[in-house]
């Protein structure tokens, strides 16, 4: 586990996870840097489609929080 | 602190060396002395407190000064006297909660474990001092037993002079009960000892059952004498005497004291400065037909100051005194607001993407962390990329002058900001596009600060590379998006009143006397709804009386049209563009409107308990009104009358409190012993609610000896007719005994049931609950509108309500609905979905599927029966576009293609 | 009458009650100034954890 970093993509809705994880920033806590996030207007956007892409794209994990 | 100047980036906190006991936190925890509130506060400034700073209060330190990287501090402010010309003034300056310092017999300011309610909301609290996790304060162990009192400092004249109550906290204690059983699991123990449950709010009286049936928080109605900590274990002994007498001792590990709400001294004195009247609690003195008037013309009231409230009445309240100050000021509206000025807008559609990319480095909050020279340099070579650079603060004014210089020298068409967030300042970019000329949506604004810098602060370089992928994105994101244009759609500036009630006419008259068209439909053949059946209010004027000046004032309205008789037979259109079918007498007409108020009001229940119907000495308290009303003789023979409360309210099928009823009956028992003093007047009730300063007359009615017996839901009383003897049977709680009363009068308070409409619900696309109220927007924070945009709502449709509730709550639909008309036009936003109708399917789920009723079948045109979106209800949520099995709707700004390239860019990740 | 008017107004307080009057008034077409003697606004309601019936967080 240590040596290998799981990257993970997560969709974040803009008005709950997005802002939860901008405070995360404002309140100066820490996590690993291997996520990359994409804002999205609303979880009700999502789709198979974008999961399916992320692995493909060789994302380990995909986080979707709304 | 130079506000403007101030970025929040936090450097002088962590390095001011002055601990401070953080007030946001009630106390529980420490702050610095530079500081800001908390996290969210709002503006996201920081502070100085002056009683606290070293350098203030000794001339010495200094630290923040040299740490602080935008030079923000100024120690030299001193406080500015400002005058201001006004029109017209809102109080809305709060309430202080009870301090229990004083009540020696609580042990609150000698023992840590005895906390107020507001320090155990921060103990609950994910941002509180023990991040949510109730820990008891002396030892930081976890509770296994809590205890809450109510009325601390409230309904009290012994220990305190509130004889009011404060209206709020028996739900705010079910509610921390709850929730510290939610965190804590179901061991914890939670007991409420209380004198009567006020569980009168909408979906309140649910949620108290909910708390004693599935949640198990104890009830235990009592109050505590004295608490006796227990040496050295922290732990606490209670002695209380139960109803029936028992003396009772318990061991709890922590007490909350359920603390009331207080008008601060300072606001006294402020009020008798301004000449306002206050009540004998210090509330704000108003009328129950002028519920937000303070007693001084233009100078207007809300929230707590005008009585102990909860959060949705006081946003109605808010509402409601905004309306009062528009209805006098409307003929200078506009007149002191300033319209912006609009750079013509630059065409770019087909041209090939150049893309301009801002990297802030924002102070070092940023560039301490992230290499910023490297991911400029790295920006600058992907494709479409013209130009890169760097900004110190690219939120300063100076950095915002020189990208509108940039985007023309450099011929840019598409922007990304990488910064700190697009939550807190993408609308700012956005306006510096729209100042270059520059379409807004041609913009991308990419989080490199508070979710990276400020996460990754140890990391430097996988900030610096998680960083270079953002911007990648982001960059891959712009280059696919276009110049959106947002709908611009005229609002009708006509208003539609449904219901003449009290409520429809409260709204009607404000927005008529705001300048706006006003038509009122009543299907009735009367103006006044319920309210003609009424007597007098809680503050003793006339209903009658009151009524008729507002009928007149409707009739004598040029603005108002007043449709009598009427019903609504159809409701097209949406918000700013309705068109109703107005049906009377079988003949219809059609009426354009901008925006609608639903103020349909409810009835009274009839009931069938207590063999109503079977002798005429049993009546409704609306009946016993009409005596009152006619000056009936034979009030005054009476020997004996009683009133039974709860009659249809607060039953297993009728989940709610009727909210009006217990102060109702209590007026009419007053009026009884004022009538005949000799009079026996009972009233048998479950807990009396008598909410805010009504509970004076709760006092007032004991102190003229009515008589008031408990009875519990599962051994409700017996009324009996018997060879012409009228009796009532009820068990009293302290004999334990049943007692048999014989008298002459038997009122029942009826329950307010809702006139429940599922036509008109289904024309405006609106909720109606369980018990039959319409749902409103959101129970705290929109009580006076609806989901639907441009749809209000107001009075006893939304839950039952006395008469000032119901006047507040109409204005403050009307001022919500003015602040729709007001605009004239609305703007769809950029980022709504759009059908490509030759791919649709016509398959029907978008429009299912859509919470805002936006999608719906063309009707006209090639693309007849295709799905097409109204832009004037898209929120832009996509769910419609996630839906779509024919991939035929795009959502503009987050399209499919957009998402996915930045999953394809998110490749060279990590 | 009208024309002494001023259309601008004073809201005092910045809880819950004052920023929906200031809200309300300043869309409506009247210049507002909201009085707040704290450093930032949102009053009381700021410090609840959630808000009851339906546990929404109060912030």
């Amino acid at each position: 586990m240590a040596e290998k970093e799981p990257k993970i993509l997560s969709f974040l809705c803009n008005w709950c996870s997005y802002g939860a994880a901008d405070l995360a920033g404002v309140s100066r806590m820490e996590y690993p840097s291997n996520i990359r996030v994409i804002r999205i207007p609303c979880t009700g956007r999502m789709s198979v489609k974008f999961i399916l892409a992320a692995f493909r794209q060789g994302a380990d994990a995909v986080w979707v929080s709304g | 602190m130079d506000e403007s100047k101030c970025i929040a980036c936090g450097a002088c906190t962590e390095k001011c060396p002055k601990k401070v006991v953080d007030t946001y936190n009630a106390g529980l925890a420490k702050r610095k002395a530079i500081y800001v509130e908390y996290p969210q506060a709002v503006p996201l400034k920081y502070r100085i407190d002056p009683e606290e700073c070293i350098y203030l209060t000794k001339g010495k330190c200094g630290t923040c000064k040299k740490k602080c990287p935008v030079d923000a501090i100024d120690y030299d402010q001193k406080p500015e006297n400002v005058t201001l010309d006004v029109g017209s003034v809102i109080l809305a300056p709060g309430f202080e909660p009870f301090s229990p310092a004083g009540l020696d017999n609580y042990q609150y300011a000698s023992h840590p474990n005895v906390v107020t309610a507001l320090e155990f909301e921060r103990l609950l609290s994910a941002s509180g001092p023990t991040h949510g996790h109730v820990a008891r304060p002396s030892d930081g162990k976890d509770p296994k037993k809590i205890a809450w009192f109510q009325c601390v400092g409230s309904r009290d004249m012994n220990r305190c002079d509130n004889a009011y109550c404060s209206s709020v906290c028996c739900m705010y204690a079910i509610k921390e009960a709850v929730i510290a059983k939610e965190h804590a699991g179901d061991d914890l123990d939670c007991s409420i000892f209380f004198m009567d449950m006020r569980t009168h709010g909408k979906e309140f009286e649910r949620f108290y059952d909910n708390a004693k049936n599935k949640s198990g928080v104890k009830f235990i109605r009592s109050r505590v004498h004295t608490i006796t900590p227990l040496q050295d274990t922290g732990d606490l002994e209670l002695r209380y005497v139960t109803e029936d007498g028992a003396l009772k001792t318990d061991v709890f590990d922590m007490v909350v004291l359920s603390v009331g709400m207080q008008i601060p001294a300072e606001l006294v004195s402020l009020s008798n400065k301004l000449g306002i009247n206050l009540t004998p609690g210090n509330f704000c003195d108003t009328g129950t037909f002028t519920p937000v008037e303070t007693s001084r013309p233009g100078i207007f009231v809300s929230g707590a100051f005008q009585g102990p409230k909860d959060i949705p009445q006081a946003v109605v309240d808010s509402s409601a005194a905004s309306a009062a100050a528009a209805e006098l000021l409307s003929g200078v509206r506009n007149t002191r607001t300033k319209e912006k000025e609009l750079v013509p807008e630059m065409n770019v559609l087909g041209d090939r993407p150049k893309i301009g990319v801002f990297i802030c480095q924002c102070g070092i909050n940023i560039a301490g962390v992230v290499n910023v020279p490297k991911v400029v340099e790295y920006a600058a070579s992907l494709p479409y990329v013209e130009f890169a650079t760097d900004k110190l603060f690219a939120c300063s004014q100076d950095a915002q002058d020189s990208m509108v210089d940039l985007i023309a020298e450099k011929g840019l068409n598409r922007i990304v900001m990488a910064a700190c967030t697009p939550k807190t300042h993408e609308p700012l970019f956005q306006e510096t596009l729209t100042n270059a000329g520059l379409n807004k949506y041609l913009f991308e604004m990419t989080n490199i600060r508070n979710q990276n810098s400020w996460v990754h602060k140890n990391n430097p370089e996988l900030a610096t590379e998680k960083a270079k992928d953002l911007v990648r994105m982001a960059i891959a994101k712009v280059a696919m998006q276009e110049p959106l244009k947002e709908t611009e759609l005229d609002v009708n500036q006509t208003a539609l009143v449904i219901g003449g009630g009290i409520a429809g006419m409260a709204s009607a008259s404000s927005l008529a006397k705001q300048g706006y068209t006003t038509h009122l439909v009543e299907k009735g053949s009367r103006l006044g709804g319920q309210a003609n059946n009424l007597f007098h209010t809680a503050k003793g004027e006339s209903i009658p009386e009151k009524l008729a000046e507002m009928v007149k004032d409707i009739e004598s309205n040029d603005r108002i049209k007043l449709h009598l008789n009427t019903e609504l037979s159809n409701v097209d259109g949406f918000v700013g563009n309705f068109v109703s079918t107005l049906s009377s007498n079988g003949n219809e007409e059609t009426l354009d409107h901008g925006i609608a108020v639903v103020a349909t009001g409810a009835s009274p229940y009839t009931p069938s308990e207590y063999s109503y119907g079977s002798d005429d000495r049993i009546i409704t308290s609306l009946d016993l009104d009409k005596k009152l009303m006619a000056g009936d003789p034979a009030l005054k023979k009476l020997n004996g009358a009683l009133f039974i409360q709860c009659v249809g309210s607060r039953e297993p099928e009728r989940m709610y409190c009727s909210r009006v009823c217990c102060t109702h009956s209590i007026e009419n028992a007053i009026e009884l012993k004022e009538i005949n003093p000799d009079m026996n007047v009972y009233v048998l009730y479950r807990d009396i609610r008598t909410y805010g300063e009504k509970e004076l007359l709760y006092k007032k009615a004991r102190q003229l000896g009515v008589i008031f017996i408990r009875f519990s839901i599962d051994n409700k009383p017996v009324v009996k007719t018997e060879n012409g003897k009228l009796t009532v049977t009820v068990t009293d709680h302290v004999l334990q005994l049943p007692m048999e009363l014989e008298v002459d009068l038997v009122t029942l308070a009826t329950a307010i049931i809702p006139n429940t409409d599922e036509k008109l619900a289904n024309f405006f696309k609106v909720a109606i609950n369980q018990d039959g109220f319409f749902i409103e927007k959101h129970a705290k924070l929109g009580p006076s509108e609806f989901p639907t945009d441009g749809v209000y709502l107001c009075g006893m449709a939304h839950y039952p309500k006395p008469i000032d509730e119901s006047i507040a709550h109409a204005k403050a639909a009307a001022a919500r609905a003015v602040t729709l008309l007001a605009r004239q036009k609305i703007f769809s936003s950029g980022t709504i979905a759009q059908v490509d109708q030759a791919n649709c399917a016509a398959c029907g789920v978008c429009v299912s599927i859509c919470p805002y009723s936006a999608p719906s079948y063309a009707e006209k045109g090639r693309f007849a029966g295709k799905a097409e979106v109204n832009p004037a209800l898209c929120k832009g949520c996509g769910l419609c576009v996630a839906s779509c099995r024919s991939g035929a709707i795009h959502l503009k700004g987050f399209d499919t293609d957009q998402i996915l390239t930045q999953i394809f860019e998110m490749d060279e990740a990590v | 009458m009208t024309k002494d008017m001023i259309g601008s107004v004073m809201v005092v307080g910045g809880g819950i009650a004052g920023m929906q009057s200031a809200l309300d008034l300043a869309d409506a077409g009247y210049y507002v100034y909201l009085v707040e003697k704290g450093p930032s606004i949102g009053g009381v309601m700021a410090q609840l954890d959630k808000t009851f019936p339906t546990n929404d967080c109060a912030m």
